[in-house]
């Protein structure tokens, strides 16, 4: 890791397009301001490790357990809201009972 | 690979959804996967219509992970992105965790999934405000609704 040491208000550059700048340092925390374009996302490392820990979390969901769940406590959800993903979506439900034979069958 | 579409009809076996017939029109490719999961690419959206208005985001390289979306406006009619995003063009979604550590069904409203239904692309982005919460609860009905 590259350690520098700045002053308040002084810069750091990364790349051309990145500049940090030491606004300053109170209690224990360092507070800075940062400059870069809109194609370079800056956010709060937690933030980051969150969104990452709740993606792994859904991403086994079971679809059992989303219909017990709609079925035995369900949720409020805002009625007739269209998402226009219709011509990109599969609808699923016919072809499901060959793949149920076919796992009790493996 | 990658952005080069294929023509054919594809079809993959999943466990949760069966078989699926998966045409070129359906796929979405994130060209940087989606958070924690990097190196998947392709992606479709699977209506099932036992668990409407959800949806699912369905990796063809790994069937087995699976995403249920809902709009972010089935949970708040207010919710606004911000100017960065052509809702005309783009489609956002948001990723439903069942049980979180709280043991309560929440969205993901800070870092939504959005499509770019022309182009067949999808990204998860992480929304600059602090106005959303990774963990919005999503409320139960009460006995009366």
């Amino acid at each position: 890791m590259l350690v520098l040491s700045r002053k308040i208000g002084e810069v750091i550059t990364i790349g051309s397009t990145v500049k940090i700048t030491v606004l300053g340092y109170n209690r224990g925390v360092v507070r800075l301001g940062i400059e870069a374009p809109k194609s370079i996302p800056v956010h709060r490392k937690e933030v980051y490790d969150k969104i990452i820990e709740i993606n792994r979390l859904a991403a086994k969901t079971e679809i059992e357990k989303l219909k017990d769940a709609m079925k035995n406590n369900p949720v409020k959800i805002n009625k007739n809201i269209k998402d226009n993903l219709s011509n990109q979506t599969i609808v699923s439900s016919k072809e499901k009972e060959n793949s149920e034979k076919n796992k009790e069958g493996e | 690979m990658g952005l080069e579409k294929v023509k054919e009809k594809r079809i993959i076996k999943t466990l949760q959804f069966g078989v699926l017939e998966i045409e070129p029109h359906h796929i979405f490719y994130f060209e940087n996967g989606i958070l924690g999961f990097e190196d998947l690419h392709e992606f479709v959206l699977i209506a099932d219509e036992d668990t409407l208005p959800f949806k699912w985001l369905i990796s063809i390289e790994n069937p087995e992970i699976g995403f249920p979306l809902l709009s972010p406006w089935h949970l708040d009619l207010m919710y606004d992105p911000g100017p960065e995003f052509d809702l005309e063009k783009q489609v956002l979604m948001v990723i439903v965790t069942l049980e979180d550590e709280n043991k309560q069904m929440t969205a993901n409203m800070k870092a939504p999934i959005v499509f770019d239904v022309e182009n067949q692309k999808g990204w998860q982005t992480i929304l600059m405000n602090d106005k959303y919460s990774t963990n919005f609860v999503i409320p139960k009905k009460t006995k009366q609704e």
